[in-house]
């Protein structure tokens, strides 16, 4: 009888010590890369190249931005060196297309979760939420959301604000471009009388021209994920896994450091940092 | 995912609306294209001192750059020289740009079948150089161009797809706006392009019932 409960708590004791293992493996490894992505032998990513500071690209031509630096940090820590990385400039219009048609294996493209994009693709946990603001001219009449209403807003193509404006402000005249820059061309022309998308990208662009302002009432509020092809779940697990070392190791904190200017960084720091706020 | 047609239903009004605008913006510049192609060969054929230098400029300028580059030059570019066109003008303006110079050279193909001694016997009968390319040259050139001046139409037609870029809401616009939110990519794509089909056979069909309205004097 005395063997046997010796035995029973030498045997729960090695589980535990298993456990204790597993545990720790966890918080510092991450789940086996799934073989699919592992064969490829570097990750094929999708990041964005005109969306500052997220994705974009630097005067030389070379990616940068938050999210670039997400998708390097998983290269490295799938195949050991950041170098086995194959980053491709996606659009908010084409991503989802070269997710589905393999030509990208994930996707760090400050892509917001909604319903219909659910319906294809499989999104992670979420990392920053980000919300939705206008550019208008310096001298523009319109000063809160309402103001657009008659007037032409120019955004992008399969854009979160276009789908919100459609929902929400059916009547609204809306002119619908391929690129932010195309948009920003258009809207210092006066083609439209505001351009909405991503508070995040136009904080950036309004803190660079003095000849433009933020409307400054958020909505379409919004949670950023990383997607990936819809049944690859260990794939997903990787990447959730992957999402939850960098909190824990404090690299945004550090990327946002690098990549974002101090007197627009507080805005930055919440949308990685903070809860998501409640708007329209 | 499956082939959904009730999706392609709903959507049905959307592309009907962009089918209708590309079909305003492809005729106005068929039509303004030909124009162009007729007055600049002429120019060119009657060797109209400076006009027709220009012309030869124009048709290399033009078939020797990308028409997408044309486009994004006509509607960002010149509000910066002081021309502000709408959406559907710069449309309009930049496909019939780029037919025109085709349709120059379609024509002028056609002139060089006009013979040295029909010209030698126009001006013997004192028909001014306009004269006789309005009554003699231009209809007989106009009958031999129409195959290929048929050809650059159906391109022009085809080419309006580039207008989505600018934001014009034509056909091939509405199909990557919806893809873009929907994610219907295969149910628009092949909506889209029947319809271009369509719309091209259609032309095709007008055309090659003028050409045999032409060609009735030739008909044994």
């Amino acid at each position: 009888m005395t063997t046997h409960v010796s035995h029973l708590s030498a045997l729960s004791a090695a589980a535990a010590a298993v456990f204790a293992l597993s545990v720790g493996a966890q918080a510092q490894g991450l789940p086996p890369l799934p073989e699919a992505i592992k064969s490829a032998g570097v990750l094929k990513a999708g990041v964005r190249c005109d969306q500052p500071p997220y994705g974009y690209k630097d005067e030389t031509g070379k990616f940068a931005g938050v999210e670039t630096d997400m998708a390097i940090q998983i290269a490295a820590w799938a195949f050991g060196s950041p170098d086995k990385i194959e980053l491709t400039c996606v659009t908010a219009e084409n991503r989802i297309p070269q997710l589905a048609g393999k030509k990208v294996d994930i996707l760090i493209a400050t892509l917001g979760v909604t319903p219909e994009r659910a319906r294809v693709v499989d999104f992670s946990k979420p990392y920053r939420w980000g919300g939705s603001d206008m550019l208008v001219a310096k001298d523009s009449p319109i000063k809160k959301l309402d103001d657009v209403a008659g007037k032409t807003v120019i955004m992008l193509k399969g854009s979160t604000q276009a789908k919100w404006f459609e929902d929400n402000m059916p009547k609204l005249e809306s002119m619908r471009l391929n690129t932010a820059s195309d948009a920003l061309q258009a809207l210092k022309q006066g083609r439209g009388d505001a351009y909405t998308h991503d508070a995040a990208t136009l904080v950036v662009i309004a803190a660079k021209d003095p000849s433009l302002r933020l409307v400054g009432e958020s909505f379409a509020v919004s949670d950023a994920a990383v997607g990936v092809r819809k049944n690859e779940p260990e794939w997903l697990a990787y990447v959730d896994a992957a999402l939850d070392r960098m909190k824990a190791e404090g690299l945004y904190a550090k990327w946002v450091e690098k990549w974002i200017p101090a007197e627009i960084r507080p805005f930055y720091v919440d949308a990685f940092t903070k809860p998501k706020p409640t708007a329209r | 995912m499956e082939f959904d047609v009730a999706y392609l239903n709903a959507q049905w009004p959307a592309l009907m609306r962009g089918l209708w605008l590309t079909v305003q913006v492809s005729a106005l510049s068929i039509v303004l294209s030909i124009l162009v192609g007729v007055l600049g060969a002429a120019a060119r054929v009657l060797q109209v001192p400076v006009l027709g230098k220009l012309v030869v400029g124009y048709v290399e300028f033009i078939r020797n750059t990308p028409l997408l580059a044309q486009l994004f030059f006509i509607f960002y570019g010149l509000p910066g020289l002081g021309l502000r066109l709408s959406l559907f003008w710069s449309g309009v303006l930049c496909l019939t740009v780029w037919a025109g110079a085709y349709q120059i050279e379609n024509v002028r193909g056609g002139l060089e079948t006009v013979g040295k001694g029909l010209r030698e016997a126009a001006f013997s009968l004192g028909l001014s150089p306009w004269r006789f390319f309005r009554l003699v040259a231009a209809p007989m050139a106009i009958r031999v161009g129409l195959p290929s001046m048929l050809n650059t139409s159906i391109s022009l037609l085809k080419n309006s797809s580039y207008l989505q870029a600018i934001g014009l809401a034509e056909l091939t616009y509405v199909a990557i706006d919806r893809i873009s939110m929907d994610f219907r990519t295969i149910e628009m794509f092949a909506a889209i392009c029947v319809i271009y089909l369509l719309l091209v056979l259609t032309l095709s069909f007008f055309a090659s019932r003028l050409e045999y309205r032409l060609n009735a004097p030739f008909r044994l």
